[in-house]
């Protein structure tokens, strides 16, 4: 009886091991930040058919909100648990590259793959001279104006800051409207300052140093006050997140917004009756916009790389790769993408896309969050009236001096 | 509650005694390896990463001594942000209790509907503390939220205000919505120590003619006294670490105003990247809050034999 229960036990243990290797030859999982509702259901969709075209692979999708994407990638790598293949934001390429978390792409990318993309778009995933990623979204941020409430200010089209304070001022005097949406609570409270420093010809930073204490970052720090001065914005920015400033203008409520172009299908879904142009930001010495990029990376402790390879070529597929695109509202980076009529007849990404020639990136340097938080708080600080412009400014040039004086 | 050590040495233990006392440490075992692995193992990783170089990305390099708790110690914003959570601690945890006790002594009275308010009051601790920060949140956002919808109707004039927009007042709110979240909890505890009373010491207080505030204060309240002190220790820990409320009204801002030394801890984890620091603003967290509560388990061992 003893000798039967052990040798089913063994067999037990044996075939446990086997039973759950055996089930998936590779066993792929993928993060990604959440763009909208569409990101994890298209990814989804695109590793099922994957999957029905690679019998025994399985492919594990998680779509994390950008918010805490961070936290989770942080968790997965210090806990040994990287994922094969991430999306994420290409500010993070150089600090995972400087632990070695990265696939180099060179010797897996052919030169007929890497002829797909638009060149430029390869450039911010380059690392010493090494491929570490596959650009993954792209987009610039522009102005979108409610066509309907300009007109009926009587608004003159924001084309200058001067022109932008002014429409601002004549909508926000229409009842229960704001001119001007400025975002000063949560995320990209400073990109929506980095859009006026860069139009006054300042720096975020300059020679190593911080810019934030130049004229042209005060004379940049005064528009947006005067904007808040003359009750041109919605009350109390620092009571409003992006996402809220966003919730009022598909409303109706507010006249002007920066934003990028994932707004547009929202717009076009959730708020249709609502007319709008899309426009490049206000001009002061030069046109200037951000552009963002995301990167798809192959992470280099993957046990399954080459499955994990031909997964990521095949999510840039022609047919994913428009859908993908377009239902985010994102820019294209392949070339026949950009080829495609949709991104030159449609003007609402057109206008977008104008803005990739002369879009600026963010700095990649050592305690760049830090450097945001800083201008975050000099911001928070300004748009509740505790500071002058020249006070906040000052103070958080010098504590990012600071941060970029540190070993 | 016992006190002192046993009469007996373990040299003297009989048979019969050491059979049980192994069976005890037999029994205790499972649960002592489970504390082991749940609480030491993650506070002996945490001592490793605060004495280690710690990449943005969580990968742990040399061994750096203090350094992490040097550079937290240099860290301009940290004596505003530990003053801020001692406001936030006292202010919460004197707040549940100046309610939560009135609250359990009517609720202790036999009362016509007593039971739907026993619901009323404790339903709450139901819902998860998230679930009622974004319920506030909503609430309190904007012109088209609930507490400006009222005071719209009620007449206020400027029914707009931006109650997260400023410093003190979304601070003011999230103490006040962090005393209603820990409110039924504590009425619980409070209402098994009113059952514990014997009610013939009532009765007797009663006939010796003491009036209701002499029964409160010589009767009622030194014989809650322990359960006074276990709601002040549940509520010292679990208060000085709540996150959700503060991360998801005002996520510490405007500009680190709203700051506690939690919300602090998790954006020097994964905002900055400083993960060193983190780590040892955990490390001293978690000895700060054991000094806390060491001190005050004493006191409740004093007050047992006062």
């Amino acid at each position: 009886m003893m000798r039967l229960v052990r040798t089913l036990f063994t067999l037990a243990l044996i075939s446990f091991p086997l039973g759950i290797s055996g089930a998936w030859a590779a066993d792929i999982r993928f993060t990604a930040g959440e763009y909208s509702g569409f990101t994890r259901p298209f990814l989804e969709r695109a590793a099922r058919d994957f999957e029905a075209l690679h019998p025994g692979t399985r492919i594990q999708i998680e779509v994390i909100p950008w918010d805490s994407y961070l936290q989770k990638l942080t968790t997965d790598i210090s806990g040994g648990d990287q994922p094969d293949l991430a999306i994420v934001p290409t500010m993070w390429v150089s600090d995972l590259a400087s632990d070695r978390l990265l696939e180099p792409l060179d010797a897996l990318a052919t030169p007929e793959f890497k002829s797909k993309f638009i060149p430029a778009f390869l450039v911010p995933a380059t690392v010493d001279g090494h491929l570490l990623g596959l650009p993954a979204a792209a987009s610039a941020r522009a102005m979108v104006v409610n066509t309907d409430l300009l007109s009926r200010a009587g608004a003159p089209e924001p084309k200058t800051w001067e022109s932008l304070k002014e429409a601002a001022r004549l909508v926000a005097a229409l009842p229960d409207t704001y001119g001007f949406g400025l975002p000063g609570k949560e995320v990209e409270v400073d990109t929506y300052f980095y859009y006026a420093l860069w139009a006054f010809g300042g720096e975020i930073l300059k020679d190593g140093r911080s810019g934030l204490a130049a004229p042209e970052a005060i004379r940049a720090a005064t528009a947006y006050m005067s904007l808040i001065n003359d009750k041109a914005t919605e009350p109390a920015p620092t009571a409003h997140s992006r996402e809220d400033v966003f919730k009022l203008f598909k409303e109706g409520r507010i006249g002007i917004i920066f934003t990028y172009p994932m707004l547009i299908p929202q717009l076009k879904e959730e708020a249709p009756k609502l007319h709008y142009a899309v426009m490049p930001f206000p001009v002061e010495t030069k046109p200037v916009t951000l552009g963002v990029t995301d990167v798809l990376t192959l992470s280099s402790s993957s046990k399954n790389k080459q499955v994990a390879w031909e997964f990521a070529q095949f999510l840039y597929g022609d047919k994913y790769r428009a859908e993908f695109d377009r239902a985010e509202g994102l820019l294209p980076v392949t070339v026949s993408e950009a080829a495609s009529s949709y991104y030159k007849d449609n003007p609402d990404i057109a206008a977008f896309a104008a803005g990739l020639a002369y879009a600026r990136f963010f700095p990649t340097v050592k305690g760049w969050p830090e450097i945001s938080d800083i201008t975050v708080r000099a911001l928070q600080t300004m748009y509740l009236g505790q500071r002058t412009p020249t006070e906040a400014m000052t103070d958080a040039a010098r504590q990012i001096d600071e941060v970029l004086a540190r070993p | 509650m016992q006190r002192g050590k046993s009469t007996k040495s373990s040299l003297g233990l009989d048979g019969e005694a050491l059979q049980n006392r192994h069976t005890l440490l037999l029994l205790i075992a499972p649960s002592a390896i489970v504390t082991a692995v749940i609480a030491l193992i993650p506070v002996l990783l945490l001592v490793r990463m605060s004495v280690s170089q710690i990449s943005r990305f969580g990968k742990i390099g040399d061994y750096i001594g203090l350094a992490n708790f040097i550079r937290l110690a240099e860290d301009p914003a940290l004596p505003d942000i530990a003053l801020r959570t001692g406001l936030w601690t006292v202010s919460v945890v004197a707040g549940t209790i100046l309610i939560a006790l009135p609250t359990a002594l009517i609720l202790n009275r036999p009362f016509f509907g007593r039971g739907l308010a026993q619901f009323l009051i404790l339903a709450p601790w139901a819902i998860s503390v998230t679930s009622m920060a974004v319920v506030w949140r909503r609430a309190l956002g904007d012109e088209a939220g609930l507490v400006n919808r009222l005071a719209s109707t009620i007449g206020f004039s400027d029914p707009s205000i931006t109650w997260l927009g400023s410093t003190s007042l979304s601070f003011s709110f999230e103490i006040l919505i962090a005393i209603l979240v820990s409110v039924p909890f504590s009425t619980v505890i409070f209402l098994a120590g009113l059952s514990s009373i014997p009610t013939d010491l009532d009765d007797a207080a009663r006939l010796a003619g003491a009036g209701a505030i002499g029964k409160l204060k010589y009767l009622t309240l030194p014989l809650l006294r322990p359960f006074i002190w276990v709601v002040l220790i549940f509520n010292v820990a679990y208060v000085t670490n709540s996150f959700p409320i503060i991360w998801i009204l005002t996520q510490g801002g405007p500009a680190h105003r709203t700051d506690i030394l939690i919300t602090y801890l998790y954006k020097l984890a994964f905002t900055f990247g400083r993960l060193g620091e983190a780590a040892a603003l955990s490390l001293v967290m978690l000895c700060g809050l054991g000094v806390v509560t060491v001190l005050m388990l004493r006191m409740i061992e004093r007050s047992d034999y006062a």
